[in-house]
C-alpha cells in the first residue's frame, strides 16, 4: 500500500501537523512519499521521496497551481492514497483533486477501522465507517486525530514546477483580530474554582491556561468573590462551553457548574478529594494540590 | 382530518423559536430581576419588524395575515424563553384585532401600522378596574358627551404596558341609565392625551419585565372620533375580543409550561442520587408523563380553537375551554418541574422557578379560570333547554 | 446577474440519532429538520448581493431531497431568494457528496450562473466537499470557508478562515463559487409577510432522475455512535510523576499538544 502526503506551509513555516500525515500512514502501514509546497529550507525530518515545489513560485494558497503538481505526483507515484490533513488547506484542494481523477473522497478521518475508515458525523455525536468504491481515494484526517510522527532522516528531494493554473490570486493573510475572553470559542479552557485558595493564586491558572492556547474560565464561587470578572464564569450562570480540552482545577463540580461544561471533549480535573463529584465526569481526575500540581504541570508545557 | 401545520406555520414557528432563543432567553432571567426594561422594548420593536405584532391583520394596515394558529405557535414559542415579552405580544395583536373588528377606516388607518410596525412599542387594552374585575360589566369610568368630545373620569387598573403603549383601548360608561352592560362604550385614546395618566406600577409575583399600571382618566377630553363602534354597544365588542385573546393567554401558558417541563426533564436525565439518575425513578417518570400528556393536550385544545376562528367558525367555548386547560396545564408542569429540580429548583439559579411565577398569572388575567368554566358551562347549558 | 445558492435540510443537532433499518444512515422519523447552518450564511450573502445588484439579478436557490426540503426552500424564498429549484429525490440521503455535486452540477451547466454560493459542509454529513466539487466539475474558479465577501464589478474579494484566527484575502473572476462560514454574515430572519408572500415565487420541481449521471464512488458500510469513554481514570502519587502522566495523556488524547 501506498500513500502521498500532502504537507502544509503557511507563512513562511512548515506546520507541525505535517507530522500527523506520518502518524495516519503508520498506522495505515504504507509506503510514504510525501508532496510540500514549500522550501529546502525547512524540511519534513522523514527519509522518504519527497517532491518539492518552491513556495516562492507556487504560493502558499494557489488551489489550482498545487491540484497541477499534486496530479503530477500521482503520475509517478501511483498512490492508493492521497492523504490531506483535514484543514483549511486540505478541505479546500483534496476535493478539487479527487474531482480531478474522479476517485472517492473520505473527509476528516478520526480512526481507522476494519473495512473503511472512521469519520465523524452530526456535530460529533455519530461516526459512520465510509468505503471508497475506487481504487485509489483521497482522504483528509481530522487534525489531532493521529499521532505525530517524526521517524528522522532527511527526504530524497525531487523537484516539482508548475506554472498558471491559478484562477484566484491570493492577496495575502490578516492576522488575528485581539479580543477579549471569548469562551464560546475557545478551544481549551483551564477554569480555576474554590479550591485554588484565594485571588493571588490566580496568576497560576491563568499562566496554564496561556501555556496550553487557551482561555481561564471560573466557577461561581470565584466570580462571586470577584477573584476574576463574570465573563469567565462557566455554568448555569455563566457561559455553557464545549472546548477540545477543559482544565477544571480545585472546581469540586457542582450541578451548577457541571452544566455549563461537560461538553468537553476532554476533561482534567485536578482536585486534592478523590471522590469530588467532577471526577464522574473528567476523562482523568488528578489527585493533588492545585497550587502544587498546576505550576508544575505549567512548566512542563512551557517547555 | 390532517393534523399538521402548513409549511408556512411551520416557517413561522421556527422564525418565533429561533428569535425566542437567540434574542429573548438570554436577556430573560436578567428582565426578570427588574430594573431596566430597555432590553425588552428593543425585542419589541424588532419582533414588530418581523411581523409578530399583527399576526391576523390585514396587510393594507401593516399586518402579516398569517391566521390564528400561527399567532398561537408564535405566542407559545415566544413564551418558552421569555413570558413578559409574550404577554405583551399577545396584548398587541388583540389591541391590534379590536381595532380592525370595530374600529373606523380611519381609526384603522390611524393606529394599527403603529402597532405593528412597532413605532409604538404596544397597545393598551384598559377594561379593568378595581371595582369591576371578573365583572367589567360593573366599572365606574364614565364618559361625559360634552359636544365635540368626549370627557373621561375614572381609574382602570392592572393595565399591561402602560407605560410604553402608544394607544389605549378604554371602556368606559356612557348610559348610567341603561340595564348592566349596556351602556358601555369603547375608545381610543393615545398616550400623552392631557388627562390620561399612567399610574403606579403593580410590584408583582412574576412577568416582572411586563409592566402592569394604574391608568387615570382625570377630565380626559378627547375628540369625538375617539369612539370605537357604535355607542353603547362597547361590552359586546370588549367580550369578543377577549375571546380572541384567550388564545394567546392559553398559548403563553403552553409556552411556559413546555419550557418548564422540557428543562426538567433534562435534568433529571443528569442528575444522580441513590447511586442512578433521577429519571429511573418512577415517581419522577410519572410527572414527566402527566405533564407533557397534559400539554398535549392544551396544544390540541388550543389549535382546534384557533383553527375555529381562522375559519370563521364560533369559537369562544372552544377558546374558554383551551385557555382553562392550558393555563392549568402549565402551572401543574411548573409544579412538577421545580419538584422534579428539589432544592435547586427553588434557586435563581435555575430558570424554573421563575416559570413557575410567570405562569402563575396565567389562569388568572383575561378572565379567570371561574370565569372561563362559566362562559364553558353557560354556552353549553343554553343549547339544552 | 444570474446567481445560485445551493442549501440542504438537515436534523437540528441536538436531537437523538439512531440508525435507519440498513444501519448507513439516521433513522428521520421524529427528527425535526431546518435549513443546514452554513447553508444559511449562504443564502444571507447571496441575497445581500441581489440587494446590492437590484433589478435584472435572479437569484436562485437549490435543494436536493424529499418533499419536506420545500419547508428549506421557502424559507430561503422568505429570506429574499427569487425562485427555487427543488430538486425531487426521495434516496437523496443515500447519495455521496460527488453524486450530490454532479446533480447540481447537472443543473447549474447550461444556466450561467455568475456566482454559485454553498455552505462549507453540512451539520450532518460534514465532508466539505460539495461545494468544491461543484466547481471543479463546472470549471469554476472556487474558495472555501469565507468569512467575509465583496463583489465589484466581475471580481469577487473574499477572506477565508484559516487555523488561529488567521484569514487568507483572495480574488477570483466571476463565473465563481464559494463556500460559507460561520461568521460570514448574521442571516436574517424572515418577515412573516415575506413568509406568507414567499407562496406565491415559483419553485420548480425536477425529479432527480433528470440530472443524475454519475455513481457513487464511496459507500457508508456503517452509522453509529462513537465508541463509549471508559470511565475516567483517577491519577494519584507524586507531583513530578503527575505531571509526566498529564503531559503524555495530553500529547495521546488531545490535540493541544504536540
Ligand atoms: C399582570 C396582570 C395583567 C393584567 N392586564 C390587564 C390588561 O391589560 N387589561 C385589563 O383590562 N385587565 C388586566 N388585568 C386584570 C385581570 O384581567 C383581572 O385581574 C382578572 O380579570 C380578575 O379580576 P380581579 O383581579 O378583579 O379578580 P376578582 O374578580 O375579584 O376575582 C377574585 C376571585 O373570585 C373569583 N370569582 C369572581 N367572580 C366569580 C364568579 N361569578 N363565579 C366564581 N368565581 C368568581 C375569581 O375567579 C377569582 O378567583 C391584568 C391583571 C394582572 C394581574
Amino acid at each position: 500500500m501506498k500513500t502521498l502526503l500532502i504537507g502544509e506551509y503557511r507563512e513562511g513555516k512548515l506546520l507541525e501537523s505535517t507530522c500527523e500525515l506520518l502518524g495516519f500512514a503508520n498506522q495505515l502501514g504504507a509506503e510514504t512519499a510525501m508532496l510540500l509546497v514549500g522550501s529546502e529550507n525547512q524540511l519534513p525530518v522523514y527519509s522518504g521521496t519527497l517532491y518539492l515545489a518552491d513556495v516562492a513560485a507556487c504560493g502558499e494558497y494557489n488551489p489550482g497551481l498545487h491540484k497541477k503538481l499534486i496530479l503530477e505526483a500521482v503520475q509517478k507515484e501511483s498512490p492508493d492514497y492521497i492523504v490531506f490533513l483535514h484543514s483549511s488547506y486540505g478541505w479546500d484542494l483534496a476535493p478539487r483533486v479527487a474531482a480531478s481523477l474522479r476517485i472517492a473522497q473520505v473527509s476528516e478521518i478520526v480512526a481507522i477501522v476494519d473495512g473503511g475508515f472512521e469519520v465523524g458525523c452530526c456535530n460529533g455525536k455519530m461516526r459512520r465507517t465510509v468505503k471508497p468504491a475506487t481504487a485509489q481515494a483521497v482522504l483528509t484526517i481530522q487534525a489531532g486525530a493521529f499521532p505525530v510522527l517524526q521517524p528522522g532522516g532527511s527526504p530524497e528531494i525531487r523537484k516539482l514546477s508548475a506554472t498558471d493554473g491559478g484562477a484566484l490570486e491570493f492577496i495575502g493573510y490578516e492576522a488575528a483580530e485581539k479580543k477579549d475572553v471569548d469562551l464560546a470559542k475557545a478551544e481549551v479552557i483551564v477554569s480555576a474554582g474554590r479550591g485554588v485558595g484565594k485571588k493571588d493564586n490566580i496568576p497560576v491558572i491563568a499562566a496554564l491556561a496561556k501555556a496550553l492556547g487557551g482561555e481561564m474560565g471560573a466557577s461561581r464561587p470565584v466570580v462571586d468573590a470577584e477573584w476574576v470578572s463574570h465573563s469567565h464564569q462557566v455554568g448555569t450562570t455563566g457561559q455553557t462551553v464545549s472546548p477540545k480540552l477543559y482544565v477544571a482545577c480545585g472546581i469540586s463540580g457542582a450541578i451548577q457548574h457541571l452544566a455549563g461544561m461537560k461538553k468537553s471533549d476532554f476533561i482534567i480535573a485536578i482536585n486534592k478529594d478523590k471522590d469530588a463529584p467532577i471526577g464522574e465526569i473528567a476523562d482523568v481526575l488528578v489527585v493533588a494540590d492545585v497550587m502544587q500540581f498546576v505550576p508544575a504541570l505549567t512548566a512542563r508545557v512551557a517547555r | 382530518m390532517f393534523l399538521d401545520l402548513t409549511e408556512e406555520q411551520k416557517l413561522i414557528q421556527d422564525t418565533a423559536r429561533d428569535f425566542a432563543r437567540v434574542e429573548l432567553e438570554p436577556a430573560a432571567a436578567a428582565l426578570d430581576q427588574g430594573g431596566d426594561r430597555s432590553p425588552l422594548l428593543a425585542n419589541l420593536k424588532k419582533l414588530a419588524e418581523l411581523g409578530f405584532m399583527g399576526l391576523n391583520v390585514k396587510g393594507e394596515y401593516g399586518g402579516s395575515e398569517t391566521g390564528v394558529v400561527s399567532f398561537s405557535l408564535a405566542v407559545t414559542e415566544i413564551a418558552r424563553a421569555c413570558a413578559s415579552t409574550a404577554v405583551t405580544v399577545s396584548v398587541n395583536n388583540m389591541v391590534a384585532e379590536v381595532i380592525q373588528a370595530v374600529g373606523s377606516e380611519e381609526q384603522r388607518n390611524a393606529y394599527i401600522p403603529k402597532i405593528c410596525s412597532g413605532e409604538f412599542s404596544a397597545g393598551g387594552f384598559a377594561l379593568t378596574e378595581t371595582g369591576a374585575g371578573s365583572d367589567p360589566a360593573g366599572m365606574c369610568t364614565q364618559a361625559v358627551d360634552d359636544g365635540d368630545s368626549w370627557v373621561l373620569n375614572g381609574a382602570k387598573i392592572f393595565i399591561t404596558s402602560a407605560p410604553y403603549a402608544g394607544v389605549f383601548v378604554v371602556w368606559a360608561v356612557t348610559d348610567k341609565e341603561a340595564p348592566k352592560g349596556k351602556g358601555i362604550s369603547c375608545f381610543l385614546v393615545e398616550a400623552g392625551t392631557k388627562g390620561l395618566i399612567i399610574g403606579k406600577e403593580e410590584k408583582k409575583m412574576g412577568q416582572h419585565a411586563s409592566a402592569t399600571n394604574e391608568v387615570i382618566f382625570d377630565d380626559c377630553r378627547i375628540p369625538k372620533s375617539a369612539l370605537m363602534g357604535k355607542r353603547n354597544d362597547g361590552f359586546r365588542i370588549a367580550a369578543g375580543e377577549l375571546a380572541g385573546g384567550r388564545i394567546g393567554i392559553g398559548s403563553l401558558g403552553l409556552g411556559v409550561g413546555l419550557a418548564a417541563m422540557d428543562y426538567a426533564t433534562r435534568y433529571v436525565t443528569e442528575r444522580s442520587q441513590f447511586g442512578q439518575k433521577l429519571s429511573n425513578f418512577q415517581a419522577i417518570q410519572w410527572m414527566i408523563a402527566d405533564a407533557y400528556t397534559e400539554l398535549e393536550a392544551a396544544r390540541l385544545l388550543l389549535m382546534s380553537a384557533a383553527c375555529r376562528k381562522e375559519f370563521g367558525r364560533s369559537f369562544a367555548k372552544e377558546a374558554s375551554m383551551a385557555k382553562m386547560f392550558a393555563t392549568e396545564a402549565a402551572n401543574k408542569a411548573c409544579y412538577s418541574a421545580l419538584q422534579m429540580l428539589g432544592g435547586y429548583g427553588y434557586t435563581q439559579d435555575f430558570p424554573v422557578e421563575r416559570y413557575a411565577r410567570d405562569a402563575r398569572i396565567t389562569s388568572i388575567y383575561e378572565g379567570t379560570n371561574e370565569i372561563q368554566r362559566l362562559i364553558i358551562s353557560r354556552e353549553i347549558l343554553k343549547n339544552i333547554s | 446577474m444570474k446567481l445560485l445558492v445551493c442549501i440542504k435540510q438537515v436534523p437540528d443537532l441536538e436531537s437523538r440519532f439512531k440508525p435507519d433499518a440498513a444501519g448507513v444512515w439516521y433513522n428521520e422519523t421524529d427528527l425535526a429538520f431546518r435549513m443546514n447552518e452554513y447553508d444559511e450564511y449562504a443564502v444571507e450573502q447571496a441575497v445581500q448581493l441581489r440587494e446590492k445588484l437590484g433589478e435584472g439579478t435572479e437569484l436562485t436557490v437549490l435543494s436536493i431531497g424529499p418533499d419536506r426540503v420545500v419547508e428549506a426552500l421557502k424559507k430561503a424564498l422568505a429570506m429574499g431568494c427569487d425562485n427555487a429549484a427543488h430538486i425531487q429525490d426521495p434516496a437523496a440521503s443515500g447519495k455521496d457528496p460527488w453524486q450530490i455535486a454532479s446533480i447540481i452540477a447537472a443543473y447549474a451547466k447550461d444556466k450561467g450562473f455568475d456566482v454559485i454560493f454553498t455552505g462549507m459542509q453540512s451539520q450532518d454529513r460534514g465532508s466539505a466537499q460539495v461545494g468544491v466539487t461543484i466547481a471543479e466539475q463546472l470549471g469554476l474558479a472556487c474558495t472555501t470557508t469565507i468569512v467575509s465577501f465583496d463583489y465589484d464589478n466581475g471580481t469577487i474579494t473574499a477572506k477565508r478562515e484559516l487555523e488561529g484566527g488567521i484569514k487568507g484575502v483572495v480574488k477570483l473572476k466571476t463565473p465563481a463559487l464559494v463556500t460559507c462560514q460561520l461568521g460570514l454574515n448574521v442571516p436574517r430572519y424572515p418577515t412573516l409577510p415575506n413568509i406568507m408572500k414567499a407562496k406565491k415565487k415559483e419553485i420548480t420541481a425536477i425529479p432527480v432522475v433528470e440530472l443524475l449521471r454519475e455513481e457513487a464512488l464511496a459507500t457508508t458500510a456503517s452509522f453509529h455512535p462513537p465508541a463509549k469513554k471508559g470511565g475516567g481514570i483517577v491519577l494519584e502519587g507524586d507531583v513530578s510523576d503527575l505531571v509526566d502522566k498529564v503531559i503524555a495523556i495530553l500529547k495521546d488524547k488531545t490535540a493541544v499538544l504536540r
